[in-house]
């Protein structure tokens, strides 16, 4: 699982059929200090995560494809959750 | 998935029997700096080396598109083949604001 940080979605007609519906986020991940560490990596979102929030991905496929709900799906990626405290009573 | 411009193509001349019949992609990968560029500039080639992508829903040279790699790339199949790139989506649009 990575720290990220949400910076933007992508739309795409053309598609595994399994991703239809799905929010696709655009998910930078971030070191402690909030900085980016490597390329951006995109997730498929069930909790409705917003712009430059901090979020937590897991790339577990065999949970992404349960989430989807189609055994035949390539997702991997997916918002495990969205964070709202860093340390307990700091939040982001 | 992650994203990247396709940049080439490839034929085998002989293969696996589970694979033939394949289209594959050669694919540069976005990094932040692409993803900071936008849409305005066609990306070139990035630092991160390029990878082969089965594809089955046909891009083409000049398109962005995301792909999955790992085990999951083998899922849609009956019986899984030996591939771990998959396109897995044509994009039409990014939106993008980093922070």
């Amino acid at each position: 699982m990575l720290l990220a940080r949400v910076e933007g979605n992508v739309t795409a007609t053309r598609k595994h059929p399994s991703f239809e519906g799905w929010r696709l986020v655009i998910c930078q991940p971030i070191n402690n200090a909030g900085e980016p560490e490597g390329s951006p990596q995109i997730a498929i979102d069930a909790h409705g995560a917003g712009m430059h929030q901090r979020v937590v991905i897991s790339s577990d496929g065999a949970a992404a494809r349960k989430l989807v709900g189609s055994e035949k799906s390539p997702v991997r990626w997916l918002i495990a959750g969205i964070v709202d405290e860093h340390e307990p009573g700091v939040p982001v | 998935m992650k994203l990247g411009s396709v940049i080439g193509r490839v034929t085998l001349a002989k293969s696996l029997p589970e694979l033939t019949g394949a289209r594959w992609l050669i694919v540069s990968p976005f990094t932040r700096e692409h993803f900071q560029r936008g849409s305005e500039s066609l990306a070139g080639v990035s630092k991160d080396p390029s990878l082969v992508v089965y594809d089955s829903l046909g891009g083409g040279v000049g398109q962005t598109i995301g792909y999955v790699e790992g085990r999951e790339a083998a899922q849609p199949f009956e019986t899984p083949p030996p591939i771990d790139a998959i396109n897995a989506a044509l994009v039409d649009d990014i939106f993008y604001n980093p922070f």
